[in-house]
């Protein structure tokens, strides 16, 4: 077997894996969404572009706007925490290094909707934050955490942060250390290095992690299901309404793949932009 | 060159549509009447797998069931009718179910419920009168009724008061930020049917717009959707709650000042309804399912599941536990009589159903 049939050889596993567990989910969605549905809610496949139609009404216009702002500001907020988070552990996590990265994932081990939950005991009106304030005299009543915007952006930090951390994390760590001392060596104040060398040598790194927090946070349910109100109506909510509460998975899977779509535009933009930057290191 | 276009969608689809009958998704769609015809032994044939609302069953009894049959329950929990739907519909398989009298009409006109051959019931002559034979499910072929509820205003006493036996309570300004509406499509269009005065499953597209529209007038004033209303009144994220009427006595068991904890029917109408207990086609143990029916129609035992959840049971020997309930709190009373003559949910098909769909996302989305 020649090395190269070898390789194709590996491929099938993978392959296999992607046709079945993607692809064909894919293609049943995309299907779905051209279908009608029978008194049950069940789907009747047939082609209905109707179905698009009325994901184009202008009411859900709010619903998507409000989603791409409550990504936007996780992303900024998951940059501002995770970059310092990163570039310490890089830095100066030492012989703890790996440790700590593994700290970062750690909560991961636990589901996103189960933490989610526990995030709702502790900020209740009544619940384990507000006790705490109203028993030690801080305020005489509590303050109202739940259900609001902040409540679901803070969700969704939590809930992607360390997406951010770790392409930052890497690329961080790759970086020439000699390229520090060198923008020092040349009088450069560490603002002005950061500026010039440091941000310049990681920014594919920031860009990656933006996009692996922007892309699951524009769809996400959980966290405007659980800790939003009736005003924190996402993307996701609206599909998921579709499939759970309004017996309606064509319009739902209409708007899957329509949202599916809109994201896709970023990623190729992100995917040109870390094309570019591999040619110009490479030159 | 559309034409083109077309053909190509047309290629996807029938590629989708091959890798669905391969994958066998998607068959859900009606099960066969002989499906549902199928003998049944009350006979231990597995464990029982279990869906219902959550809080909505004596704990103690699914212990003492477990104990008695020397099987497993393994409960999983819906929060709304349409959630249970969904369920079903995807292809997971129950062996008991409680659908509602608005939805067990659908689930027996699609063959997806077992016949229960009452014989095989030691306790069903237990089960009053009137459900033997009920609208939803003539001749009570296919469901065996389990709680009968009202549908009102729940509130904490100590937090707000003043209130006036009225739909406009869930408006109140002076609780704004503190009000919940059940998350559900027909409570919430249902609730501004009967506080228009129109009737309350209409499917008049003009009234269902006024309903509508009012439902999003509230939205300001609002804490959120849910049905959890004895979780939300506990932990003090409402003090205002559009909510079921046991649920106001499971959650007095469950705090310390139980008597701030108050329910009211409106005067401009309420829901009424009863849910039952159902084995699905697919089930894959009916004959344990058969024999936990059984076990619930016990009149000890639904006098013991209707002092935890705080609805009447249609069982004869059950009353007095309700009665005692009600003699203290006659708002949460409710009687064969309410649900024979009072508003119930409709089953809405076709049309009408994506009329409520298509107004309940738009309430949702705004």
């Amino acid at each position: 077997m020649s090395e190269q049939r070898f390789a194709t050889t590996l491929l099938i596993p993978g392959g296999l894996w992607l046709l079945l567990c993607f692809a064909v989910p894919l293609g049943l969605v995309l299907a779905a969404s051209f279908g009608s549905t029978d008194d049950l809610g069940n789907t009747i496949y047939g082609w209905h572009p109707d179905n698009y139609r009325q994901a184009f009404d202008p009411l859900f216009v709010p619903v998507l706007l409000r989603s791409v702002g409550y990504a936007l500001a996780t992303v900024a907020l998951c940059l501002l925490i995770g970059y310092p988070v990163a570039y310490y552990i890089a830095r100066y996590g030492g012989r703890w290094k790996h440790m700590l990265i593994a700290l970062v994932v750690l909560p991961f081990f636990v589901n996103y909707l189960v933490r989610t939950y526990a995030w709702v005991a502790m900020l209740a009106d009544e619940g384990l934050v507000n006790g705490a304030i109203t028993n030690l005299g801080i305020r005489d009543s509590g303050i109202k955490f739940l259900n609001t915007d902040f409540a679901v952006i803070g969700g969704l930090v939590y809930g992607y942060l360390a997406f951010m951390i770790l392409p930052i994390y890497a690329a961080i760590d790759r970086m020439d250390q000699a390229l520090v001392e060198a923008g020092k060596d040349l009088y450069g104040t560490p603002w002005n290095t950061f500026r010039h060398v440091t941000w310049p040598a990681t920014f594919q790194g920031v860009l990656a992690g933006a996009v692996l927090v922007f892309l699951p946070a524009v769809g996400d349910f959980i966290s405007a299901q659980l800790l939003g109100g009736p005003g924190t109506y996402m993307v996701g909510n609206l599909i998921q309404q579709q499939f759970l509460g309004a017996d309606n998975w064509p319009f739902g899977a209409a708007l899957t793949t329509l949202l599916m779509a809109f994201l896709s535009v970023w990623m190729v933009l992100y995917l040109r932009s870390a094309a570019r930057a591999s040619r110009e290191t490479a030159l | 060159m559309l034409n083109e276009k077309i053909d190509r969608r047309d290629l996807l689809l029938a590629g989708a549509g091959l890798a669905l009958a391969g994958c066998g998704v998607g068959n859900s769609g009606g099960g066969s009447k002989k499906e549902t015809e199928k003998v049944v032994k009350a006979k231990v044939d597995g464990d029982l797998v279990y869906f219902n609302w959550s809080e909505y069953l004596d704990p103690a009894l699914i212990k003492k069931f477990e104990k008695q049959y020397g099987v497993k329950v393994r409960q999983s929990n819906f929060d709304s009718m349409s959630s249970m739907m969904a369920k079903l519909r995807s292809g997971n398989r129950y062996d008991v179910i409680f659908p509602d009298q608005s939805f067990a009409p659908k689930l027996i006109a699609a063959n997806q419920l077992l016949k229960i051959d009452k014989s095989k019931l030691k306790n069903y002559d237990n089960v009053w009168k009137f459900f033997h034979d009920p609208a939803y499910d003539p001749g009570a072929e296919h469901t065996v009724p389990y709680g009968l509820y009202a549908t009102g205003v729940i509130w904490n006493e100590d937090k707000i008061s003043g209130m006036k036996g009225s739909w406009a309570d869930l408006f109140r300004t002076d609780a704004k930020g503190k009000i919940y509406m059940l998350d559900d499509f027909q409570e919430c269009l249902g609730m501004a049917n009967l506080r228009h005065g129109f009737d309350l499953s209409t499917v008049d597209p003009d009234e269902i717009e006024q309903s509508k529209q009012m439902l999003i007038d509230q939205k300001p004033l609002l804490r959120g959707y849910s049905t959890d209303d004895i979780q939300n009144m506990i932990n003090g994220n409402a003090w205002i709650h559009h909510g079921w009427n046991g649920d106001v006595v499971n959650l007095r068991n469950q705090v310390k000042n139980p008597e701030s904890y108050r329910f009211e029917k409106c005067k401009e109408g309420i829901p009424v309804g009863s849910d039952t207990m159902a084995i699905p086609a697919n089930a894959e143990h009916p004959g344990t399912a058969l024999l936990f029916i059984d076990f619930m129609l016990d009149p000890e035992n639904a006098s013991q599941n209707v002092a935890y959840f705080g609805y009447p049971m249609a069982v004869t020997g059950a009353e007095a536990a309700f009665a005692k309930i009600a003699k203290d709190d006659p708002a949460v009373a409710i009687t064969v009589d309410d649900v024979k003559n009072g508003q119930q949910f409709a089953n809405l098909t076709g049309k009408d159903k994506a009329l409520w769909d298509r107004a309940w996302t738009e309430v949702k989305a705004a």
